[in-house]
């Protein structure tokens, strides 16, 4: 398509024994926010840096900004811009000097003041590296990937391993990204980081895409339902449930989970428990997250737990 | 290539090294703390302080003036030298550092002068060894001796000559051989350690793999760092020399050959730390890696110990070792100015350094496999 940015063709990709890519297709369009979406050893990094022109693949045919992966290393690199999976930088250089030594490596004259602006980082210009919290130097990682003004930005799991308040402040800048109608390649294993910043989601296991889709088809199809668990219940809250319709789960130590259609739902449940005098401890509604969706699209429990937050 | 690249990169080397206080002081203190221990273990700082050995070839009265006025400074312990024996054969086979010659005749030129102020002075001869610091000391109360007689004598006119005659010493003090050894091997371990160090850092953060997406090369990246090596390595040399001239006595000999010879161990092990960074990935084993390299190296291509003491074989497995190659030339340029050994240790090193050097860049490449 003529606006496509980024086109991948049955791409594979093989280390010694893993095939960590394994047959990929995939396209992004300009100025979208297309999210790759996977546990642990699914193979996006490998796939994005394939696309960044620093991995060779095995085979299959990759091109960006219309350009062989294979042949325009050099003009490439000039037009993208990274931050690789858990970036780090020089430690004792100051936020300012970091900025303007990776715009060296460029030769651009580039504003160090509008991105450090748009990262928010004004206060801790001048603060070493090394003494920046963990979403402070995301945050730093994701200005050195704009000082080419690039076309098209990778970020690759920007917000892993940070607490839930850094989390949300990446987010508000890859927001602001998004609205200057930067493309950007996200890559992430949080369900909710793909909902609120994506426009596109290909979910990828075991080197497959396994599902994909826009945002808002996606959660329609897989996260329409909403779980609700009912601790320390009373008799009779599971075959209540299924009086109404609803599919349980995992009755053990009195508690039992409940799949609900939606919101709706719940509050007539929860209203035909009261008009049982059924009563319970706590309850705790959430949506499906990715482990769940993984269960139903392969039937394979993922490994890493690190994946349901 | 790109210059301002190059620089950017040099840059932050340094402000990364300036701002460590840790790495500045392992830097500096390393090869300082060798050249004081080794200094004090072997110098030969008062052995023969105070030693004056004379040969009265005169007798006359004026000559045991002499030998009396220098028993009298207190500061000598003469020791007089059998007249027979040739002086010069004497300083050589003896080892000692200062032999004042009284000439046949001293006393009678001495009377001469006295009757005829136009008349000849008399000439005392003193061979000295010239690279010795202690040594020109004694040459200095040995000639306000020697002023303090022409005064006593005379007043104004010079009634004794000082004919002195420096002395090259062919067997080395041990300060002026394990200098350059101690330069060498800083030289060396700077460069080795450096580059595995960093490169090893840098790839363990992920900086490496960042780099790798922008414009930079690899011929660029390698180029600021060799040079960042460089600086490193001048910077220890100056502190190994002011600790050897300024508390040993050192009198090197400082010219563009031991620059020459700085820059291509450079090269070397800057090289052998790029070879070792792309096959050992792991931080721990790069480490070992690199130790397996230096160690060897350290003992055997004669750092600290003359080759000559070694047994053969020692001595052949040294002419295998880059840094032996090393020391030599530093030695040679440095102490003997030898320019025969100076020209073949460079060409072995240099060519070593080139290979070396060229694998490491032909070898590594800033992608993952
Ligand atoms: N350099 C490599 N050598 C060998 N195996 C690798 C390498 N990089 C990744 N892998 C393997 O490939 C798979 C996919 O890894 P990766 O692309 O990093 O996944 P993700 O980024 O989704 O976590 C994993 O099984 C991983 O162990
Ligand atoms: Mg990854």
């Amino acid at each position: 398509m003529a606006d496509d940015v980024i086109s991948v063709k049955d791409l594979v990709k093989v280390y010694d024994d893993v095939r960590a890519v394994d047959g990929i297709t995939f396209a992004v369009e300009k100025g979208e926010v297309f999210a790759f979406l996977g546990p642990n050893g699914a193979g996006k990094t490998t796939t994005v840096e394939i696309i960044e022109t620093i991995r060779d693949a095995t085979s299959g045919e990759v091109s960006i900004l219309g350009m062989d992966v294979k042949k325009n290393r050099t003009e490439i690199l000039k037009r993208i811009g990274v931050l690789p999976q858990e970036f780090s930088s020089f430690d004792r250089l100051t936020v300012e000097e970091t900025l303007k030594y990776y715009a060296a490596l460029f030769c651009t004259d580039c504003d160090i003041n509008k991105l450090i602006d748009l990262v928010n980082l004004e206060e801790h210009r001048k603060k070493l590296y090394i003494n920046l919290s963990g979403g402070l130097k995301q945050r730093v990682g994701i200005a050195v990937s704009l000082v080419n003004d690039p076309e098209i930005i990778f970020l690759d799991e920007p917000t892993t391993g940070l607490d839930p308040r850094a989390r949300h402040d990446v987010w508000e800048v890859i927001k602001g990204l998004k609205k200057e109608g930067k493309t950007i390649f996200l890559t992430t294993h949080y369900m909710e980081e793909a909902e609120v910043l994506a426009d596109y989601i290909a979910i990828i296991s075991k080197g497959k895409i396994i599902a994909y889709g826009t945002t808002t088809e996606l959660i329609d199809k897989h996260f329409k339902t909403v779980k609700v668990t009912i601790k320390g219940g009373t008799e009779g809250v599971g075959s209540l449930a299924e009086k109404m319709g609803m599919p349980t789960q995992g009755r053990d130590n009195g508690n039992i989970t409940i799949e609900a259609s939606g919101n709706e739902q719940i509050v007539e449940f929860l209203n035909a428990l009261k008009a049982n005098n059924i009563s319970y401890l706590s309850m705790d509604i959430r949506k499906p997250n990715l482990e769940e969706l993984f269960l139903v699209l392969t039937g394979e429990a993922l490994i890493d737990k690190r994946v349901t937050q | 290539m790109n210059v301002k690249r190059v620089i950017a990169n040099l840059v932050v080397h340094l402000k990364q090294f300036s701002r460590e206080k840790s790495t500045i002081f392992f830097v500096l203190a390393f090869p300082i703390l060798l050249m004081l221990l080794f200094g004090f273990i072997f110098s030969d700082v008062g052995s023969s302080v105070g030693t004056l050995y004379i040969q009265d070839l005169d007798g006359g009265a004026y000559s045991q003036g002499l030998v009396g006025a220098f028993n009298g400074t207190g500061v000598f312990d003469v020791t007089m030298v059998d007249t027979n024996i040739s002086p010069d054969q004497y300083y050589a086979d003896n080892n000692i550092d200062i032999l004042l010659v009284i000439p046949a005749g001293y006393s009678d030129s001495i009377y001469m002068k006295l009757l005829d102020p136009a008349s000849p002075e008399a000439n005392l001869t003193i061979l000295y060894d010239q690279s010795n610091t202690n040594t020109q000391t004694k040459i200095s109360i040995v000639g306000s001796v020697i002023d303090g007689m022409n005064k006593e004598l005379s007043g104004s006119v010079n009634y004794i000559g000082v004919d002195l005659q420096g002395q090259q010493s062919d067997e080395f003090k041990f300060i002026d051989f394990f200098a350059p050894g101690i330069i060498a091997m800083s030289v060396m371990s700077s460069s080795l350690f450096g580059t595995v160090g960093m490169n090893t850092e840098l790839r363990q953060k992920g900086i490496l793999r960042k780099l790798a997406t922008t414009p930079l090369t690899r011929a660029e990246w390698l180029l600021s760092n060799i040079l960042y090596q460089m600086f490193m390595s001048l910077l220890s040399t100056v502190c190994i020399l002011a600790v050897g001239m300024g508390m040993f006595g050192l009198r090197p000999h400082i010219n563009i050959y031991m620059f020459v010879f700085i820059l291509l161990c450079v090269f070397s092990f800057a090289g052998i730390g790029m070879l070792i960074t792309r096959f050992v990935k792991e931080a721990e084993s790069a480490q070992a890696a690199a130790n397996a390299v230096m160690f060897p190296m350290m003992f055997l291509s004669g750092t600290f110990f003359q080759l000559e003491m070694m047994p053969d074989f020692l001595q052949t497995l040294a002419r295998f070792l880059p840094l032996y190659y090393v020391n030599e030339g530093l030695r040679a340029a440095m102490i003997s100015l030898d320019y025969s050994i100076i020209l073949e240790s460079a060409l072995v090193i240099g060519t070593f350094g080139t290979v070396v050097f060229m694998l490491g860049v032909m070898l590594t490449s800033w992608k993952e496999n």
